[in-house]
């Protein structure tokens, strides 16, 4: 019976972070060891915890598949956002007068001038 | 008067936008969840997420999708959205729990207690009222921490073993916090947490004339209830309904609240418990899981049931409770309340379980019997197992700063915001949920927790699936729910 599973996972494409945050949630089911492999690989090897479980290794390597986009797809979200994300969170604590009257391009054509009101 | 348009590059289909911070979750085979930094969501087929990160959505081919995206904070047409201060205002909004720092204090006034329920958080003495009750001293000093806190309105809650047991010292304490509060300035609420066994006609009118709201627990029928809330020779459940009837004629129906605790005996009755409440006139049923602190723990057979069969039951008893919604009865269920308030509205909610950062310290403080404190009434239970990792202080020694910016608390701080817990930062319903480093530290060891083992994971995350899940393939199931919120019934008969 097959008590194991290696995958080896570019490392052009996934990050160290990504990895570990995918490999996290399956971290109640499974021991998974990461190291570096050869090239630009990791290797990536996944056991289960309790000894002698049936484990479907097809659908769990889809599902690592499946995983390791979802993390790179938030990863990249994190990554291209941070600055707003900081932005955000510094303006919505600093101490300042939120009424002044907003700064913006945006035409009035109906004549609703909120600033004169 | 000038009538100016954008120019005409600026309605074509190729502009490039740009993603603003979201998150998202898959809720079933083919639909998955986005909810953005500032809480709002869009259910929306699997795939969406990764086709609105590749810059897939076209602006004229996909209107809909692009213009609700647009307008509920997911991308930009700018590289800092040109209503950056409104996104800055609606998240300081969803943290503004914050802004008056702990309300809720909870003073133990007594240990004693003449119920012997098995699942008790607390381990109940009998006797020895000058042992197990709180001292003078301490309820004085107890009271000059609670007028420390910035917070202008606050709650002092008493509780047990059976606070009625000790009213004496609830009047005592009552009155001197009425003339406190007068010199501080201070709203002050009063509750009192009871099996409603020892009421009288005399605590009664103390109530009514100080508008002491009443907490008592019913577990559901009479056959669980007596079962779950053993009182030696006499009939819980009956005391506790006919309280309740008491309450509520002389208080107001509104003044008098139940809570519910699921025990395995629960789980095989959701039907019936909502039944119960529904017959005795309620119109909120909170459905609460046992706790994993103080004499639950202990009894282990009867308790330790797995977080998923805890989940068939809430599915199964939510699903009674819409039904009768759907009928015309409202009866809303309070911790679907809390969830949905954080979806639906702009507006943070005063659930200590549930909130970033923790509602420990932050919301709740505990003052025990003893006069030890804790930095929750978890903690507290906690404290009763002979663990005292998060007992902050002692009235009688600590000044308010040691307390509440000590090194206890402080340490404490480390691990009590979801944003950064492993696992919770990257959660699409990490706004939705909170941070409880006592739940982690109870079940798991640690402070931090490990999400993949942990059961305040595994069913805050199901919860919230199924609601939105529910939400999205029923419209009268999301009129029944936002009724939960605002208290409207009109708009479930439309």
């Amino acid at each position: 019976m097959r008590t194991s599973l290696t995958m080896a996972i570019d490392s052009r494409i996934y990050s160290e972070q990504v990895l570990y945050k995918c490999f996290y949630w399956f971290s109640q089911d499974y021991t998974v060891d990461i190291s570096i492999g050869e090239g630009s690989f990791y290797n990536v090897l996944i056991q289960p915890n309790k000894e002698n479980t049936v484990v479907d290794w097809d659908t769990l390597a889809e599902k690592v598949k499946q995983q390791l986009i979802d993390f790179k797809l938030r990863d990249i979200v994190s990554n291209e956002t941070k600055t707003i994300r900081e932005l955000i969170v510094a303006k919505a604590f600093a101490c300042y007068d939120i009424d002044t009257t907003p700064q913006t391009n945006v035409s009035d054509p109906v004549g609703f001038i909120p600033a004169i009101i | 008067m000038t009538r100016k348009f954008l120019h005409v590059e600026n309605f074509g289909a190729n502009i490039p936008y740009y993603l603003l911070p979201f998150r998202f979750h898959r809720i079933n085979e083919t639909k998955e969840v986005i909810v953005n930094e500032v809480d709002d969501f869009l259910v929306v087929p699997v795939g969406t997420a990764a086709q609105i990160i590749e810059r897939k959505i076209n602006r004229r081919e996909d209107a809909t999708l692009y213009g609700d995206l647009l307008a509920n904070f997911f991308i930009s047409e700018q590289p800092i959205p040109e209503l950056i201060d409104v996104l800055a205002t609606r998240y300081r909004t969803k943290k503004s729990f914050l802004d008056h720092f702990t309300s809720l204090h909870i003073f133990v006034i007594s240990l004693r207690c003449e119920h012997t329920c098995h699942y008790c958080q607390v381990s109940r003495v009998t006797a020895d009222k000058d042992k197990f009750d709180m001292g003078r001293e301490h309820i004085n000093a107890g009271i000059e921490m609670m007028m420390r806190s910035p917070n202008p309105h606050v709650t002092m809650e008493f509780q047990g073993g059976e606070a009625l047991l000790a009213f004496d010292n609830i009047v005592y304490a009552v009155e001197r916090t009425k003339q406190e509060a007068v010199l501080r300035n201070k709203k002050v609420n009063y509750v009192i947490c009871t099996n409603l066994a020892p009421l009288t006609e005399e605590i009664l009118a103390y109530c009514k004339e100080n508008a002491i709201l009443i907490s008592t627990s019913l577990d559901g029928p009479e056959f669980i209830h007596n079962k779950n809330r053993h009182k030696p020779h006499s009939n819980s459940y009956q005391l506790a309904v006919d309280g309740v009837m008491k309450c509520r004629q002389e208080l107001g129906e509104e003044n008098v609240s139940a809570l519910l605790t699921t025990t395995n005996l629960s789980l095989q009755h959701p039907e019936e418990i909502v039944d119960e409440y529904v017959n005795r006139g309620f119109r909120n049923i909170f459905l609460r899981p046992i706790s994993p602190y103080g004499f639950a723990t202990k009894n282990a057979g009867k308790n330790k049931y797995q977080t998923t069969a805890f989940l068939e039951f809430y599915k199964k008893a939510l699903n009674t409770i819409i039904s009768y919604n759907l009928n015309g009865y409202y009866i809303r269920e309070d911790y679907a309340s809390i969830i949905l308030k954080k979806m639906l509205t702009p507006f943070p909610v005063g659930y200590v379980d549930l909130q970033s950062p923790a509602g420990i310290i932050n919301s709740v403080i505990v003052f025990n019997y003893d006069g030890k404190i804790y930095a929750s009434d978890e903690a507290r239970m906690l404290a009763e197992m002979n663990d005292f990792t998060f007992l902050l202080g002692d009235l009688s020694v600590n000044t308010y700063e040691e307390i509440f910016y000590g090194e206890k608390s402080m340490e404490l701080a480390e691990v009590f915001t979801n944003e950064s817990l492993p696992g919770c930062s990257d959660c699409a319903f990490q706004s939705y949920c909170g941070a409880d480093p006592v739940f982690n530290y109870t079940t798991q060891g640690d402070t931090w927790g490990h999400r993949p083992t942990s059961s305040f994971c595994q069913r805050n995350m199901e919860i919230m699936r199924h609601l939105i899940e529910l939400m999205d393939s029923d419209k009268k199931i999301e009129k029944v729910f936002r009724s939960w919120i605002t208290g409207k019934t009109d708009a479930i008969k439309n």
